[in-house]
């Protein structure tokens, strides 16, 4: 049996539906469905090796080898720049990073325009795109207070459904960017084990196709 | 002041210098220090952007260097012959800025002048043969700059978009490619597709593009690959990759970068710089790669091995007999260490007794 392919995938929600993904391309691990504490599930007669990890950790460890391919959300893609192939949009986890804000928000263009977000690199780029200054605040978690409590005049975020927003009284005032999983492979790895990450990917990219 | 572990029998970086100088490269040194101007003009041609900086004694500000190639250049004169150079260098880096600096170990060469085609063959060569010294499986990934540019030039993709396709090859992200929006027709789009993901040995690959609908300037480039095939076609290891990308203000033709098997980033690096070389005011063209040799710790993880080959206990010696014995064996390329008694965790894989004149295992 050659070397199992290891890989990455994140925990949570989103890590269900992609495991659902891979066991109908084929590569299913029974005990994924009873994981009890376990962190590692090996399937060697799959050829693969899962491990479930914090979603923005994805990317970390296969850009570190520690896993050869791996699903990691794009938004986590462009906010850290792993060196890593994006082989293929999983269509996935489907939401938007938005600049949210009140209702009634309008930007004079004057002045420095605080941003709340988690999001800074990704933050940065939209804005410098649009030529505009910003105060950039990095928060990591219950952005939607910022603008609220006045900390900032609006946020960058990923939005779902915009439940959250809606109770919060916040409303999304421009969509920056579609966000959804991606397929990611470790540079090396994809060359080593060039026959097996590349099968993975088709099968993936076949499952896909058939959904549509 | 050179790491004398570093030049213990056989390391990486010996066999490295070893090849080079096998193939007539001479020994290039370099200080710690350079003017910091020098970095400042050509920042970009450095990999992170942070440079370690000080004032020196006569307000100059230096920086400890940051790369090797540049100051090769800048302090190489460029005649009618080609001038071959190999080093062994730290250079004081931040990769990655929330980790702060680094000092990284490389070795490489640097081929600086009228560059033919020989020359370009026997750089590439000798980055596989580099790799295949550090691992018995690597893979040399070679491409030519010229290919994809010259691809959205015959395609007429407006130059405001290559860099985000070029960006895309890159990751070998192709689902994002948005043709109508940047100027590629459903046909350009599936060839550059094609282009990103074709991976196989250098020369079959070379077989493939010829297959394409290429234009005039990719084929260009092309041919000059076609030509380099044919002369490394007895060297393993070497596999075409159009995806790698490199800064075009300095680099042009040619790209390597290199990969051994358990280590997650590329190991070896280079290409034809003859942009950087103009940059700096010379009319040469130049070829060169570093091999990262801080990156070959990933190659032995665990447990290192033995301490000393001989352990020698000295249990009453006659000094000069056992000192006679000691140098026989140093002498026949074993490590060896005397001592009164096995120190704590000390590794060997024998063990000598040496009493009076003798010595038993």
């Amino acid at each position: 049996m050659s070397e199992l392919l290891n890989v990455a995938l994140p925990k949570g929600r989103l890590g269900d539906k992609v495991y659902g993904l891979f066991e109908k391309a084929g590569y299913g691990c029974p005990d994924v469905l009873d994981p009890g504490r376990r962190l590692v599930f090996e399937s060697p007669e799959r050829g693969v090796r899962y491990f479930f990890v914090k979603p923005s950790d994805v990317a970390i460890y296969v850009e570190r080898g520690a896993a050869d391919v791996g699903v990691a959300g794009k938004d986590i893609l462009l906010e850290y720049r792993p060196d890593v192939y994006e082989l293929l949009d999983l269509g996935l986890g489907r939401c938007r990073m938005c600049v949210c804000g009140k209702p009634d928000h309008a930007d004079s263009g004057e002045g420095s325009l605080r941003v709340a977000t988690k999001f800074t690199r990704i933050t940065r780029d939209y804005y410098a795109s649009q030529g505009r200054s910003v105060d950039l605040i990095h928060l990591n978690g219950s952005i939607e207070l910022a603008p609220i409590l006045g900390l900032s005049d609006v946020i960058v975020d990923i939005v779902e459904t915009g439940a959250t927003l809606r109770e919060n009284g916040l409303a999304v005032l421009t969509e920056i960017l579609p966000v959804s999983a991606r397929f990611i492979a470790n540079k090396p790895s994809y060359k080593f084990k060039y026959e097996a990450v590349t099968a993975l990917a088709r099968r993936l990219s076949d499952c896909i196709e058939e959904k549509l | 002041m050179e790491n004398p572990a570093l030049f213990a029998a056989d390391t990486p970086k010996r066999r490295l210098l070893a090849l080079y100088e096998k193939h007539g490269y001479a020994r290039y040194r370099v200080g710690r220090f350079e003017e910091y101007d020098l970095y400042a003009k050509n920042r970009s041609f450095i990999t992170g952007s942070a440079i370690l900086t000080f004032t020196d004694t006569d307000g100059r500000l230096m920086a400890l260097k940051p790369d090797v190639t540049l100051s090769v250049i800048k302090n190489t004169p460029v005649g009618e012959s080609l001038r071959k150079l190999y080093y062994a260098e730290s250079v004081f880096r931040a990769p990655d800025p929330e980790s702060g600096f680094a000092e990284i170990q490389q070795a490489g060469l640097e081929c600086i002048g009228k560059l033919d085609e020989y020359s370009v063959a026997e750089i590439v060569s000798l980055a596989a043969e580099s790799l295949g010294l550090l691992a018995s499986a690597y893979i040399l990934d070679v491409t030519h700059l010229g290919l994809l540019r010259g691809f959205f030039a015959d395609e007429g993709i407006p130059e405001a978009h290559w860099d985000k396709l070029l960006t895309l090859a890159e990751a070998k992200n192709t689902h994002e490619v948005r043709g109508d929006a940047w100027g590629l027709s459903d046909t350009s789009a599936e060839t550059f597709r094609r282009l990103v993901h074709l991976r196989a040995p250098l020369e079959e690959g070379v077989r493939e593009l010829s297959a394409l609908p290429l234009g005039p300037r990719a084929a260009d480039a092309l041919s000059e690959l076609a030509s380099l095939a044919v002369a490394l076609r007895e060297v393993p290891g070497i596999w075409l990759d159009l995806s790698l990308k490199a800064d075009t203000r300095y680099y042009n033709g040619v790209v390597l970068r290199g990969y051994l098997p358990g280590v997650p980033s590329a190991v070896l690096s280079g290409g034809r710089y003859d942009g950087l070389v103009r940059r700096l005011g010379r009319d040469a063209g130049a070829m060169g790669f570093a091999v990262y040799l801080n990156l070959l710790d990933r190659l032995a993880p665990g447990r290192p091995g033995p301490d000393a080959d001989v352990l020698i206990l000295d249990e009453g010696a006659d000094s000069a007999a056992l000192l006679r014995y000691v140098r026989e064996l140093t002498a026949s390329g074993a490590r060896v260490r005397v001592d009164r008694a096995v120190p704590e965790g000390f590794r060997y894989t024998r063990l000598v007794r040496f009493q009076g004149g003798e010595a038993r295992e």
